[in-house]
């Protein structure tokens, strides 16, 4: 490393002349160009989230059917270090249109995810075999009440009231 | 009912108690709010300076701030220590305020009317008041009955007496061509003479700037409220509106050292070549000073913003090292090598004249070459020479900030006794 | 008044002359929690006392109860300003313990996060330690400097300080598009930006006289209180696990170790700021190199290690992360315990700190780079 003691007549002519201190005065004098803030005005304009980031849970639907995806097969309340996700499952009799049978199969009744206890690690949306809960890209999740912290089936598939900013 | 008619309608109440008393309101409110869009032009500075944009949210370009801010202050919850001298920590606050606000009164601001009053004391009057403004940061320190204030105003006291005397000195040697207290004389003999004592006094005009830092508590002397080691140092224990009252006496003293520095090292309001608009147009004269003892003043306080950005904070014995070793002896260095310019100049080779005016007599250098030989003294011969003594007196202790700072010995301590067991 | 904080207590070690002063837990320079006890003279330190342990939640004993595969996470709660590097330590120990291969495209790609992430850490350092010694602007440039690092984070892993980067056996995801070139690109404008913090701080005679000489730590000291990272380097102490027991590529790679001369606050400074190059230098080292491959090895769906017992440290920005992994043959560990690295460092400041002023205690917590999520666990 730099041996910083001694000192030569260069340094201490610096120090004379103040060209320390003004040398990082000039640094900091350039900085001051508009266009080189790095300031996002957040709540105007959106910032440019990751695509893999992991956000606010969400339990996709299918798109065509409108119906949930999930086959309430537990594994993401498996894989959560948390226990924070509670799956409720029923067995419910359906017809089977390509057959023309009824058929008994596993069915979501009730998804409940408690996001106070979330630590966003995504081992959820990792073990899910069909991409039914997902952690989006939305990552406000302030709420008012302790309570609603616990997101229900509804509230995961539509999402949660967000402040609109206007300004 | 004639009796109050006659107090209201006389000719001396007129003079002395309503029209500075009206003065005095216009004045108050261009200043305070001035004051608080120093905040403003302190914040949007720092964010630039950060590659930040600032406040933007309230009105546009956040222009509406401080005022939201005032709003703010106001409504806040006054907390007052239990344990705390309730008198004294309510007249702390005030205190500091208006010793800030009543130096206001002898500045020039401007030429004519924006003189508000030029008494022949001006600087002295200055100074006096302005140290008695310590007095309510101690106070403060003192009756919020808690550890940081205290220690943060016993830092400030010892910082603000000792940049005091460096200041006072400092500001002595353009006092010697100037020959007056009044702090229009020191203006009207920059002006006159056209010269700005800063190329007279270089050695001095830099003492006095970081005396000037110094006594508005900015970084990098920012001790007695150094955010990092004592909280927020002596305003600790202040919320609200009192708060508000120390934050503006701050500001205010910025205002006024660079107004000082502005009047006795910048030539005030004066400007070369802005004179032949007085016979003709004195109205637009008033505003054309005003405007540029502004800029002259702004332009010092965006150096003092700019200095508080970039640098870090001297330690509690360094600024005192900086203060003792190294600004008043600088000070004391100057006067004594600046009378010699003087002598040699006035005696020996005759260039200058006093002459008597207004204001009293003063030293008139009339002639280039008296100019040049006082400007090429002062760059060339005060400033090594103030740097020679210098650094004679500082040779042993010349490595301020290098040199092996001290080492005390671990106390032995056993492993069982509980130090702080009682705490 | 003052007689209850002048401290008259009956064995009549606190003097008259004394006080004694709380530093924290709510303090803005004790970087989280920290509680300071400082007995002080006029400004000068007698003695200090350090009280931790309002951040305990437990981490070790939460461990022993959850299955390997569910750990990860809690690391990053350990040193949240370096992520990555906590959970390289636990991963690395387990797949130690467990005998899995990692494929060498993950091993270079975790090389290069971790490097990222001890910039990203040391950026966090300069700032704080900059901004508790005055110089505020520091702070927010470096914060924007990190800002970079923690998008390519962001973009990487999807989350940025959080990461949960890694997985037993490789990686969880191959990079993203255009990964390589958002780091070139940050590579690119690095050095530049670390020129001009050095241009504000290195010769500043204010910088210089806040930490040339201000808590020295020769190399015994150093030794015998067993610190490591930049402080133990600081003091002259050439001693890098990344060097001494490499893991991962670094034994692949070429850089070197920075050390200090006096073991002060400006040498610790110093080392700091040249690890940042150095770290540089490995990224694009790495990214030359990187191979094509998997990213995973093969891992068991169950990991249940053989029953034993690994220590494995690696060099995190802090100095030496170690975990200490006891396993009894379950999914579940029977014991795991870490050595974070902040706490034993933070047991030098009170030799560092006595017979300084408590502007320089500051400092010292500042140049020591403690986190309270590692010290308290």
């Amino acid at each position: 490393m730099v041996a910083h003691r001694r000192r030569n007549w260069k340094q201490a002519i610096s120090r004379f002349l103040l060209l320390d201190l003004l040398k990082g005065m000039i640094v900091t004098f350039k900085w001051q160009a508009p266009s080189k803030c790095y300031t996002v005005q957040y709540p105007k304009v959106r910032p440019r989230i990751g695509e893999r980031f992991r956000g606010a849970p969400r339990l996709n639907r299918d798109p065509e059917t409108g119906e949930s995806l999930c086959i309430a097969c537990n594994l993401c309340a498996v894989a959560c270090p948390e226990n924070l996700i509670t799956v409720t499952e029923e067995v419910r009799e359906y017809l089977d249109e390509a057959s023309g049978k009824v058929k008994k199969k596993r069915f979501l009744a009730d998804y409940l995810y408690d996001t106070s206890r979330c630590m966003f690690c995504g081992y959820c949306q990792d073990v899910c075999p069909t991409y039914a809960i997902e952690l989006t890209q939305e990552f406000e999740l302030a709420i008012y009440r302790r309570r609603a912290f616990a997101w229900t089936w509804e509230m995961l598939e539509n999402g949660i009231d967000q402040p609109v900013y206007t300004r | 009912m004639e009796f109050v008619e006659r107090i209201i309608s006389n000719p001396v109440m007129m003079e002395y108690v309503w029209k500075p008393l009206v003065v005095i309101l216009i004045l108050l409110f261009i200043v305070l709010t001035l004051v608080a869009y120093l905040v403003y032009a302190e914040r949007k500075v720092s964010a630039f300076i950060q590659a930040r944009l600032g406040p933007m949210r309230v009105g546009p370009y956040g222009l509406l701030q401080p005022l939201a801010d005032l709003i703010k202050l106001i409504l806040k919850e006054d907390i007052i220590p239990a344990q705390g001298d309730r008198g004294i920590f309510k007249f702390a606050p005030i205190l500091s305020v208006v010793c800030a606000l009543v130096v206001l009164a002898v500045i020039p601001f401007g030429w004519g009317v924006a003189t508000i009053t030029d008494i022949n004391i001006g600087l002295l009057f200055i100074l006096s008041v302005s140290s008695v403004g310590i007095l309510g940061i101690i106070l403060g320190g003192w009756a919020s009955n808690s550890k940081y204030p205290l220690l943060g105003a016993l830092r400030s006291s010892a910082q603000m007496v000792s940049y005091e005397v460096a200041m006072a000195l400092a500001l002595v040697g353009p006092l010697m061509f100037a020959k007056s207290l009044s702090m229009t004389a020191i203006v009207e003999a920059q002006r006159t003479d056209h010269i700005w004592y800063l190329l007279y006094q270089p050695v001095a005009f830099l003492v006095f700037l970081v005396a000037g830092v110094a006594e508005t508590n900015r970084t990098p002397f920012d001790l007695p409220e150094a955010e990092a080691e004592l909280v927020a140092g002596f305003h600790t224990e202040y919320s609200g509106f009192r708060w508000s009252l120390y934050f503006l006496a701050e500001y205010t003293n910025m205002l006024i050292s660079s107004a000082i520095a502005v009047t006795v090292f910048l030539g005030g309001w004066s400007f070369p070549f802005l004179d032949r608009l007085r016979p003709e147009h004195p109205g637009l004269f008033t505003l054309l000073s005003i405007f540029v003892f502004a800029v002259k003043v702004f332009v010092l306080i965006y150096m003092f913003m700019w200095f508080r950005w970039t640098f870090p904070r001297y330690r509690y014995d360094q600024l005192m090292d900086l203060g003792w070793k190294w600004m008043i002896p600088a000070a004391l260095a100057n006067i004594l090598i600046t009378g010699a310019i003087i002598m040699i100049g006035q005696e020996t080779l005759g260039l200058t004249k006093v002459v008597g005016g207004e204001y009293g007599e003063r030293l008139v250098v009339p002639g280039l070459a008296g100019k040049a030989y006082f400007i090429g003294m002062a760059w060339l011969v005060l400033v090594p020479m103030t740097w020679f003594i210098l650094a004679m007196i500082n040779r042993r202790s010349y490595d301020f900030n290098l040199r092996a700072q001290r080492q005390i010995r671990l106390p032995e301590r056993p492993a069982t006794e509980d130090v702080f067991g009682k705490v | 008044m003052y007689q209850r904080d002048l401290g008259a207590t009956e064995k009549g070690s606190p003097g008259i002359r004394e006080m004694v002063l709380n530093m924290g837990p709510q303090h803005p320079a004790t970087h989280g929690v920290l509680r300071i006890i400082l007995k002080l003279d006029g400004e000068t330190v007698v003695d200090l006392d350090c009280d931790i342990g309002y951040l305990h939640r437990g981490v070790e004993k939460i461990c022993e109860n959850r299955p390997y595969t569910h750990i990860e996470p809690y690391f990053d709660r350990l040193d949240y300003v370096a992520g990555v590097s906590n959970n390289l330590v636990y991963i690395e120990a387990v797949e130690k313990l467990a005998g899995i291969e990692v494929p060498p495209r993950a091993q270079y790609i975790r090389v290069i996060l971790t490097e990222l992430q001890r910039i990203a850490s040391h950026l966090l350092w300069l700032g704080t330690h900059a901004m508790d010694i005055g110089a505020v602007t520091i702070f927010l440039y470096a914060f924007r400097e990190r800002e970079e690092v923690l998008n390519i984070f962001e973009n990487y892993f999807g989350a940025r300080l959080t990461t949960n980067a890694l997985r037993i056996g490789g990686l969880f995801y191959d990079t993203y598009p255009g990964f390589e070139e958002q780091v070139r690109e940050f590579c690119r404008i690095f050095p530049e930006r670390l020129n001009e913090y050095e241009t504000i701080l290195n010769e500043n005679r204010i910088w210089l006289g806040r930490t040339v000489g201000v808590g020295v730590l020769t190399a015994e000291e150093a030794k015998e209180l067993s610190v490591t990272g930049p402080v133990l380097r600081g003091s002259g102490v050439k001693w890098d696990i990344r060097k001494a027991f490499p893991y991962e590529v670094y034994d692949e790679l070429d850089w070197e170790v920075p050390v200090g001369e006096n073991g002060d606050t400006y040498d610790r400074y110093l080392v700091r700021m040249e690890e940042m190059r150095q770290s540089r230098h490995i990224i694009l080292q790495a990214l030359d190199r990187l191979p094509q491959g998997p990213i995973l090895g093969k891992v068991p769906k169950m990991i249940r290690p053989p029953v034993g017992e690994v220590y494995h440290s690696i060099e995190s920005p802090k100095g030496e992360l170690g975990v200490y992994l006891v396993s009894n043959g379950t999914s579940f560990p029977e014991r795991l315990r870490i050595r974070p690295p902040s706490q034993i460092n933070l047991q030098a400041l009170r030799k560092m700190a006595i017979g300084h002023m408590v502007a320089d205690v500051i400092a010292l917590i500042g140049s020591i780079d403690i986190v309270l999520g590692e010290v308290d666990r």
